[in-house]
This record gives structure tokens, C-alpha cells and sequence, in this order.
């Protein structure tokens, strides 16, 4: 087990490495020169003064070469140092340490609530199958499946307070446990909801055929308690497999909702430093969400064989 | 008794009758007849049918100039001058939804022709080298999927912009060719071209994938065993077997191209204005969403029912073409 989570780890780092590449790359020959970056925006004319831009440029070691520069960045990176930020100069740590307790919140709190409804949903269109409230709840995921959390956000909120006039514009982050928080969660979770529901779904009808499930239906075991007791595993493995990808789907996401409704989470920071070409920013964002992503899949591959013991050994006669 | 046979000869005919038509159905036309007994699937068809018609027409049928600002008329209600009614500047929002189609359209469908073409290659070399060469495109297919890619291609998008308009310009001076001052196309060609590099992994995976099945299933092997060349097993055998996921993959990556393309232009880091697209509609229109919101509603509203349509569309088509995966 441990080797296996060590050659996790040590293909991850690669991985890591080749991004960070890019983007760094991309820094250094796309967005032109840091020290000028910083100083247009700064008062004085500093940008135009080339022998004090040399000078700045010397002093902060930015004329050695690409690939020297680019270890230094990893050096500090290992030791947690993320640099400054080119635009307001303050540490990306502190930067980071601020924005990604809220996304995390909103991610979780939404991951949570996606899959018990998510799950919920699949379990009673399974047992409704071919019936109304199937096709109903078949058709629900497939149409919010496609729609853009840009989309169905705005047209969400026009719904509630305009429409209904149920709810205060939501905008900004005022925690976990305040109401306008329902809005971006309730987008966040449904958007991806489909990929749980036909999960959760099949694995129903699949199990629903199983003698162990007859057995317990000719004993007289009430439907809710042979859902909850018999058929939960089953439904629940599934599920699990599909956190990896329910998680990128929400990374991608926050960027868009963070947008939507302001809330100054790891999406907003990415989409303000991007705009600013804020490369220190965009760097350690990258570093993180490609880090969080590497963590949940390694989590899932490690819970999984615990709920399903058949998956280590399909794993090895796997094909192709 | 009479009756009786009677009965039985009726439904022996119509029995008859029945498998009359069945042979004769040719894999297409299976596929078509299930598609079109799928509603959802229908709807969806007409409605992007519908779109691909209004890209290509648009010229000829907005009511007015997309560009043409009327600060007179500015944020007007809905009204039977202005179907859609008016923005900030007094543009008809109809006329900017019908462009915002155009570009809709012209991207996407560049995006997904590109991401195939490299998809194409890719997952071909990849299952004809084998060997090292495959577990590195699958090791790079692998590693492009479990990043969160959005975040990296803005990034890419962003920073190229600034070196290729500098390109542009020295071009322009150089060559006085005026083809480098339209910038636009530098928005286009960004676009496309980064999006193309998230979708091709999808493309590239499928595509290895079918090659990879078909070509050992024992009817190749017997073609091969038979002597017809690699050519041959290619065109006769491998892509009509692989159509039906092909399509599917088709109309799924269009679909995905649409929103990303809507995405970038939301963030601000896509087409920008005045040029009309979608996303950067939806953008300009959450500033002023709770004085006007028909200026929000109109672009949000007809993406929804686009993105949507290619859901069910996509079903349909999953459900018609590989029926096999319900069995």
C-alpha cells in the first residue's frame, strides 16, 4: 500500500514539474519583463529609465538564465516560499491562505450536498424506473449537465430576487452559514449533478436484480430499510469513483462562479492575476489546484479498494 | 374455429409484414429511425440546426447594425422595434445575439475540427507505434486531463496575446499589409487555439481506444489473415465501426467548445467587444442585471437552451448509434 501511494507521489511530481514549466515559461518569454510589470504601474518613470531597470533587474537576479531562474523558483517553492506579488506586493502565501479557505468551504459544503442529493435522486429514479419521476429526474441532470455555471447562476439569481423576490442580491462572501451562500452552492452542486445521479442510477438497477436483494424483499424488509441497508455499498462505490472528476469540475467552475457572485475565493484571485499578468499568482494557483486534484484522485484510488475489494483485483488483469 | 385461424392467419401476416421491413434497415438507417423516435433527441437537432442556420444567414437577417450604439434608445425594455430590446449603448440585442451565434459557431466548429485532427494523429500513433510511444501520449493524455485545464489555458491565452499583436504590429509596419491590423482575428486564432489543446486529449483517447478494439476483433484479424492491406482494414473496417462513437465524441466536444469559448469571453479573455459574443454579453450584462435584466436574460437565456439542445442531442445520438452499451 505504501509503495503504491510512493509511486503515486512520485509520478505526480513530474506531472507538477512540467506545468510549472510552461507556465513559468510562459512568464519569462510571453508577458515580457517583470521589473517593467511592476514599475508602469508604479508612479514615476521608472519604466522609462533603462539604466535603473538594469539595475533593479540585476539586483533581483532576473537576468541570469531561463533554467537557473526557474530552479531558484522551485528551491523556494519546496520550502513553502511563493514570492510577492507583482502587483500589490504582498506575500502569494497570505494571498492564498486568505482566498482558499472559502473555496474550499464552498467546494466541500457543495461536494457534500451533490452527493446525498445526487445520490438520493438515482436511488429513487432506479426505483421508479421507466416511470415518470424517472424520465423526470433523467431529464433534470441531462438539461443542468450542459448549462454553464455563468449562466444558469445569473439566470437563477433573476429568478429568486426579481422573480420571486425571495432573496437579497447575493454578492460577497459573509461565511459558510450565511443565507447568500445558497445561490453559488445550489449552482455549484447542480451543475455536476448528473454524473452522480446515473451513477447512483445504474448501480440501483444493477443490484435491484441480485438475489440478496429478492431474499430480503420475501422476508418482508421494508423498501427504505433494503435501500438503506442492502443497497447502500453498491450505490456508494460508484459514486465514490467519480470525486476526481466531480472535483476538477468544481476547480473549473469557481473560477466562474466566483466571478458571478464576488466572492474573493482561489477563482477570483486566479481570474484577477491572470488579467494583471500577476505570474507569481497564477504560478502557485497552478501549483495548488493541480495538487489538490493529484490529492483527491490519490484519496479515491486509496478508499476505493476499502469499499470494493473486487477493484484490486480487476486492476491487475485490467486490459489495454 | 374459423375465427380462429382467421386470427392466426392475421397475425401470422402481420408477423410477416413486420420483419419485412427489418432486414432491410441498413445500420444508418437503424440509427436514424432510433434517433428520431428519441423527442428530446429531436428538439435538440432542430434547435442547433437552427443556430448553424442563423450563423450562416445572420448578415441578411439582423433588423440592424450590431455595432450601431443609439444613446436615445439606451436599456430599453422589450419592445416590437427592438424584439430583444436594447443595451447600455443602445445596440439592438437581437441583432448581437444573431453575431453572437456567428462567433459561437465559427469557434467552436474550428476548435473541434482542430482538437479531431490532432486527435486523429495522436491516438492513431498511439495505437499503431505501441509500445513507448503510446504509454507517453497516454501518460500525456492522463497527465492534460488531471489538471484543472481551464486555469492553464487562460493563462496561455493571456500571455501569448501580447507577443503575437507585437508580431502583428512589426508585420504591419513592415509590410504595410493591412491584413495585420485586423486584431480581431489574433482574439480568433488565441481562441481556438487554445481551446483545440484542452479538447484534444478527449478526442485523441476515443479514437485510440476504437482503433485499438476494433483492430483485434477476429473479423480484422481475418481481413488481415486474408491479405488486404493496412489501407484497406482501415477504410473498409475500422472507420465505420468507429463512426458511431466518432459522432457521438462529435457532437460532444461542439457542444463542450460552445461553453468554453462563452467562458473565455466571460472572463474577459476571449473575444472582446465590441465584437458580440455570448459570454461577454452575459458579463456586461451582470453589471446592470438588477435595473435591465433583459440585457442579461436574452444572451443567458438562448445559451442555456443551446447547451441544453446539445445534451439531449448527445443522448439521443449515444442511445442510437452504440446501442450495444445498453445490452
Amino acid at each position: 500500500m505504501w509503495k503504491y501511494i510512493g509511486n503515486r507521489l512520485l509520478l505526480w511530481i513530474p506531472t507538477v514539474l512540467v506545468v510549472l514549466l510552461v507556465v513559468y515559461a510562459l512568464a519569462f518569454y510571453g508577458a515580457g519583463d517583470p521589473i517593467k510589470l511592476i514599475f508602469l504601474r508604479a508612479p514615476g518613470d521608472v519604466a522609462y529609465n533603462p539604466e535603473r531597470i538594469e539595475a533593479i533587474r540585476e539586483a533581483a537576479g532576473l537576468n541570469r538564465p531561463f533554467l537557473v531562474q526557474f530552479w531558484n523558483y522551485l528551491l523556494h517553492l519546496v520550502q513553502g516560499d511563493f514570492g510577492n506579488s507583482l502587483i500589490s506586493g504582498r506575500r502569494v502565501g497570505n494571498m492564498i491562505a486568505h482566498a482558499f479557505p472559502i473555496t474550499l468551504q464552498l467546494g466541500l459544503a457543495a461536494t457534500v450536498f451533490l452527493a446525498i442529493l445526487g445520490t438520493a435522486l438515482g436511488v429513487i429514479a432506479a426505483l421508479n424506473h421507466n416511470r415518470w419521476l424517472d424520465n423526470v429526474i433523467s431529464a433534470f441532470a441531462m438539461g443542468v449537465w450542459g448549462v454553464p455555471v455563468f449562466v444558469s447562476g445569473p439566470l437563477l439569481m433573476m429568478f429568486f430576487v426579481k422573480g420571486l423576490d425571495i432573496m437579497d442580491v447575493p454578492y460577497g462572501w459573509h461565511g459558510l452559514f450565511d443565507s447568500m451562500v445558497i445561490l453559488p452552492l445550489l449552482v455549484l452542486a447542480i451543475t455536476p449533478m448528473a454524473l452522480i445521479i446515473r451513477q447512483a442510477r445504474s448501480a440501483v438497477l444493477e443490484v435491484l436484480s441480485e438475489d440478496y436483494i429478492r431474499t430480503a424483499r420475501s422476508k418482508g424488509i421494508p423498501n427504505i430499510q433494503i435501500v438503506v441497508r442492502h443497497m447502500m455499498k453498491s450505490v456508494l462505490i460508484p459514486v465514490v469513483s467519480q470525486l476526481g472528476l466531480l472535483i476538477i469540475n468544481m476547480l473549473n467552475n469557481a473560477v466562474l462562479i466566483e466571478t458571478v457572485f464576488g466572492i474573493p475565493g482561489l477563482g477570483q484571485l486566479a481570474v484577477t492575476s491572470i488579467t494583471t499578468s500577476d505570474y507569481p499568482v497564477i504560478l502557485a494557483l497552478v501549483f495548488i489546484g493541480s495538487t489538490v486534484v493529484v490529492t483527491v484522485n490519490l484519496l479515491v484510488d486509496i478508499v476505493f479498494p476499502l469499499l470494493d475489494p473486487r477493484a484490486l483485483s480487476k486492476k491487475e488483469t485490467k486490459e489495454v | 374455429m374459423k375465427d380462429k385461424i382467421d386470427t392466426v392467419e392475421n397475425a401470422k401476416a402481420n408477423f410477416l409484414a413486420a420483419i419485412k421491413d427489418t432486414p432491410s434497415n441498413s445500420l444508418k438507417k437503424d440509427a436514424f429511425l432510433r434517433l428520431i423516435a428519441n423527442k428530446g433527441a429531436v428538439i435538440g437537432l432542430i434547435i442547433i440546426s437552427l443556430l448553424i442556420l442563423v450563423a450562416f444567414i445572420g448578415p441578411y437577417i439582423t433588423p440592424y447594425d450590431f455595432l450601431l450604439q443609439n444613446l436615445e434608445i439606451r436599456n430599453q425594455w422589450i419592445s416590437w422595434a427592438h424584439p430583444f430590446g436594447t443595451d447600455d449603448l443602445g445596440r439592438d440585442i437581437l441583432s448581437r445575439v444573431i453575431y453572437g451565434a456567428r462567433t459561437a459557431v465559427i469557434l467552436s466548429v474550428s476548435i473541434t475540427i482542430i482538437s479531431f485532427l490532432i486527435g486523429i494523429v495522436v491516438g492513431s500513433i498511439g495505437a499503431y507505434v505501441g509500445g513507448k510511444v503510446d504509454a507517453f501520449i497516454v501518460w500525456f493524455i492522463d497527465l492534460t486531463m488531471s489538471i484543472p485545464s481551464l486555469l492553464l489555458v487562460i493563462v496561455l491565452n493571456t500571455s501569448l496575446k501580447p507577443p503575437l499583436m507585437r508580431w502583428m504590429e512589426t508585420q504591419y509596419l513592415e509590410t504595410k499589409n493591412t491584413v495585420f491590423r485586423e486584431t480581431i482575428w489574433v482574439d480568433f486564432v488565441l481562441v481556438f487555439g487554445c481551446l483545440a489543446l484542452i479538447k484534444w486529449p478527449k478526442a485523441a483517447r476515443i479514437i485510440r481506444a476504437q482503433i485499438l478494439s476494433i483492430r483485434n476483433k477476429n473479423y480484422v484479424v481475418a481481413a488481415r489473415a486474408a491479405g488486404v492491406t493496412t489501407f484497406g482494414i482501415l477504410r473498409r473496417y475500422i472507420i465505420p465501426n468507429a463512426m458511431g462513437p466518432v459522432i457521438v465524441l462529435f457532437s460532444a466536444i461542439l457542444g463542450e467548445a460552445m461553453v468554453l469559448e462563452s467562458a473565455f469571453s466571460f472572463l474577459g479573455v476571449g473575444v472582446r467587444p465590441p465584437m458580440p459574443s455570448w459570454g461577454n454579453m452575459i458579463s456586461d450584462g451582470l453589471r446592470v442585471w438588477h435595473l435591465y435584466p433583459h440585457i442579461l436574460a436574452a444572451p443567458a437565456a438562448v445559451l442555456a437552451i443551446i447547451t441544453m439542445a446539445f445534451s439531449f442531442l448527445g443522448d439521443g445520438l449515444n442511445d442510437a448509434l452504440n446501442p450495444r452499451q445498453w445490452e
